[in-house]
């Protein structure tokens, strides 16, 4: 049994319709606490090499390979005309980091982030950062104490992730709960997902995935998801090369993509040129929406949010909200090192003690 | 606080929210192991390099020119420690001193302290005055520091030392010069004033215009009024300084005049009256005559030359009494032209110097305010070296830094630095052989009204910020407002 800790919680988050009584995430809370109860006294030693990890980003590498069979004929782009009809837009981004290790495990921190636009203003929710301390031995009891208070109904049929993916599978329990928030919070509001549509990956069960688009549509949503990255191809090019010459805006619809099992697609994939210059991005909408509605929903997009270089400004904020800046990890690491008396010690970094100026990573390689 | 960095004398300390460090303030940088203690000094506080802070303000940006609403849940009360580390603080300290053994202070700065064992904690200003021994059997309170402990310096810094008291203008120098002056008083000094603005007369006197302790040695000498000289009394050499240098007797009329002046003291004849009389009579050329009388008639003009040898000793008695008990002559300057001011300025350091050298006077403390507008240029290697050897030890006091010569910053002993906010004149500061410019330039610009960066022998050569105490005496030199009536 998990202790119960005294936490003083918001009672309501500032959501655009609160319709719902949504307390904060207490079971993220518990059990950054619990987790991190049994890290005093410790050694503690700060990651040499700051990686920051969103979560769509694996999400990614786990939905691919996909491939597309398109036929000339499907090429022809769909012009869009921009809809400025008052519509409200959400976003969800929500990201990890890995603050260091102990001698019996990691400690990282998540954080999540909630944009919405409504008229001229955007305002954000943002929760966390949640510092877990992350071993062996709690690392299960951790993941699935989660994903039982936020998807109760899924039971335990998913795997535990190993210790070094534990930070992004947490943070994507914690995006996937603020998705379903949102789904359940807005109502005839476009809700925007960073990444794909694509379930049936260890991260993404369909059955979740499946509600959370069920509780958007029934709320008068539509749910389009921006992926930054994509392996999709089609005749050996990469499905975003594919509007390049187009007049923006407009997407494509990229039809007959087979994925492989166990992964399914519920969204519809395009790819989207939303205005001037390179920049192309794959864009799933939910595929239980008719496609009149949801071309009309990209059309409300552009009309309504600010949308630079074909990215929403709401899913950009939402992303740069999330991230952790570099002085956010060394005041979180003064946290830790404070409240549970860790000794911070500097272990030698074996990158650069092995490799000397050639170790320093991939960002400094080419001056080499 | 942690050791960051050290470059050359300078260190660069990390500092916390919570440990305040202001300019100004001492440090201990002690290492165990080594046995030694760094003092530094803190001449710029600067924000630390912290990665991710840029990220961090452009997010608090306004979007399209609305701030982006929002809340924060944050469980783990993080926030608090973002702040703390974005608010770190680099102290940009000058290296003053090693202490060893506790208690020896030498001025090294060679060794390196250990920047992980190394403990930094705050020296108080009077840990550092007693480390530095600055006490003395004759104590001047100058005033407060920032800890509010007292600056207290020795009367003795200033016997055979140059002094330099500067800042822009209603920073209060001139109330320290009379502190000084007065403090010079109660220790039995001599000083003399050369008081352009006759702000010292009511030295003597307290704020509400009743007599105060000193009242009995401040002597107000006003020339042409008070202060006159007889030509008899004058030493050739001393009028010829007075001719040449204050109404710039050209030479073949000075070859003349001394001529002229010989016959008369032959004579028995050293009057104004038979002067006059010996240049119209005189067989000379006629530019010449002509050059003798324009000199003699602006002596004549100027009341300050008499023929009555009453009124012409009181300087003299002045000065006497002021060497058993201690005594200030005020030269009031206040409403003598430039020129006479010159005559009286000549002979009065003239006499100093006669009057020195015969030992008739020990030594002479000079305040001098704004004395480019009375000494002649080369005058100021003269006041600076040969009648310091004669015991005139001046103080210069200035809100035009640049009208004094750089040869006298290096010279100088001690410097009462106010608030400055033009960089050309802190630059002219900077030269100042006893302090580096960077602690001038970064500390001085930053001194409230009536703070003072003491610098210098005084010191011990370790600055010090001092709030400049209040005194009791009346006030004379307030500016004259047309609108003071006005509410």
């Amino acid at each position: 049994m998990i202790e119960q800790y005294t936490i003083a919680a918001t009672p309501k988050y500032n959501f655009p319709q609160q319709t719902m009584d949504l307390t904060l995430p207490q079971r993220f809370i518990e059990l950054s606490l619990h987790s991190l109860k049994h890290v005093q006294n410790q050694t503690f030693q700060l990651n040499q090499q700051t990686i920051q990890q969103n979560t769509t980003n694996a999400n990614n590498t786990s939905q691919e390979p996909l491939y597309a069979i398109i036929n000339n004929t499907s090429l022809k782009p769909i012009p869009l005309t921009p809809r400025t009809e008052e519509t409200t837009i959400a976003a969800v981004d929500t990201s990890s980091i890995k603050l260091g290790e102990t001698s019996t495990g990691i400690i990282t921190a998540i954080r999540g982030t909630c944009i919405w636009k409504k008229g001229r203003n955007y305002a954000y929710l943002r929760i966390g950062p949640f510092i877990f301390h992350i071993t062996e031995e709690n690392l299960k009891d951790v993941y699935r104490a989660l994903q039982a208070a936020y998807f109760p109904e899924q039971g335990e049929s998913q795997a535990s992730p190993n210790i070094m993916q534990a930070p992004v599978r947490m943070a994507n329990l914690l995006e996937k709960w603020l998705q379903q928030t949102l789904a359940r919070t807005v109502s005839n509001g476009l809700i925007l997902f960073d990444g794909s549509l694509t379930a049936g990956t260890p991260d993404t069960p369909t059955s979740q995935l499946k509600e959370i688009l069920n509780n958007a549509r029934a709320g008068g949503n539509t749910v389009l998801a921006f992926s930054k990255m994509t392996t999709l191809r089609f005749n050996g090019y990469l499905i975003t090369d594919t509007l390049i010459t187009q007049k923006p805006p407009c997407i494509i619809a990229v039809s007959n993509i087979k994925p492989k099992q166990p992964t399914v697609l519920l969204g519809e994939v395009y790819v989207a040129k939303l205005t001037r210059g390179n920049c192309t991005f794959r864009l799933d909408i939910d595929k239980e929406q008719p496609p009149e509605k949801r071309i009309e929903a990209v059309e409300r997009l552009i009309g309504n949010d600010l949308v630079t270089q074909s990215y929403p400004e709401t899913l950009r904020l939402a992303h740069i909200l999330c991230t952790f800046t570099a002085n956010e990890v060394i005041a979180m690491q003064h946290f830790i090192q404070q409240r549970y008396r860790l000794k911070i010690i500097e272990r030698p970094d074996m990158h650069r003690l092995l490799f000397g100026p050639f170790g320093k990573g991939e960002s400094h390689s080419e001056a080499l | 606080m942690r050791l960051y960095k050290k470059e050359g004398n300078i260190v660069q300390i990390l500092s916390f929210p919570n440990e305040n460090a202001e300019k100004g303030d001492y440090l201990l940088i002690e290492d165990a192991e080594a046995q030694k203690a760094l003092i530094v000094q803190v001449i710029d506080i600067q924000f630390a390099n912290i990665p991710g802070v840029l990220e961090e303000l452009l997010r608090s940006l306004p979007d399209g020119g609305e701030i982006i609403q929002g809340e924060d849940v944050d469980p783990l009360e993080i926030a608090p420690h973002i702040t703390y580390i974005q608010d770190s603080r680099l102290l940009i300290c000058k290296i003053r001193a090693t202490v060893e053994g506790g208690e020896s202070l030498s001025p090294s700065s060679s060794w390196l302290p250990s920047r992980s064992q190394s403990t930094i904690k705050r020296l108080p200003i009077p840990t550092l005055l007693k480390l530095a021994r600055v006490d003395g059997k004759l104590p001047i309170v100058l005033g407060t520091t920032k800890e509010a402990s007292l600056l207290t310096v020795d009367a003795s810094a200033l016997d055979g030392r140059l002094n330099i008291i500067t800042g822009k203008k209603e920073t209060g120098k001139s109330h320290l010069s009379k502190l000084l002056i007065t403090a010079l008083l109660h220790y039995g000094a001599t000083v003399v004033v050369l008081d352009l603005n006759g702000e010292y007369a009511g030295l003597g006197m307290t704020a509400d215009g009743k007599r105060n302790a000193y009242y009995n040695k401040v002597h107000v000498l006003t020339p042409s009024q008070n202060f006159k000289v007889a030509l008899k009394q004058l030493h050739l050499n001393e009028l010829m300084n007075i001719l040449i240098h204050a109404l710039h007797l050209p030479g073949t009329s000075a070859r003349e005049f001394r001529r002229i002046w010989q016959s008369l003291r032959e004579r028995n004849a050293l009057t104004l009256n038979e002067l006059g009389e010996a240049i119209r009579n005189w067989h000379c050329n006629q530019n010449v005559r002509d050059a003798l009388f324009s000199r003699y008639y602006a002596m004549v003009n100027s009341g300050f030359f008499t023929d009555n040898m009453a009124e012409a000793t009181l300087l003299e008695e002045c000065l006497s009494k002021a060497k058993d008990e201690g005594g200030a002559i005020i030269i009031n300057l206040r409403d003598t032209s430039t020129i006479d001011r010159q005559i009286v300025v000549e002979y009065l350091l003239g006499k100093l110097v006669e009057l020195l050298s015969s030992w008739r006077l020990r030594a002479v403390f000079l305040f001098a305010e704004e004395a480019h507008l009375y000494l002649r240029e080369t005058y100021w290697d003269d006041i600076v070296t040969r009648m310091r050897h004669y015991g005139i030890f001046t103080t210069f006091i200035t809100n035009q830094p640049d009208t004094i010569r750089e040869n006298i910053y290096r010279q100088a002993d001690n410097i009462f630095l106010f608030n400055f906010t033009n960089e050309h004149d802190l630059e002219t500061v900077s030269r100042a052989a006893r302090v580096d410019a960077e602690t001038v330039k970064s500390i001085a610009m930053d001194l409230p009204p009536h703070h003072c960066l003491v610098l210098g022998k005084i010191v011990k050569d370790f600055p010090i910020v001092v709030k400049v105490r209040a005194l009791d005496i009346k006030t004379m030199g307030e500016t004259r407002l047309f609108f003071k009536n006005t509410s």
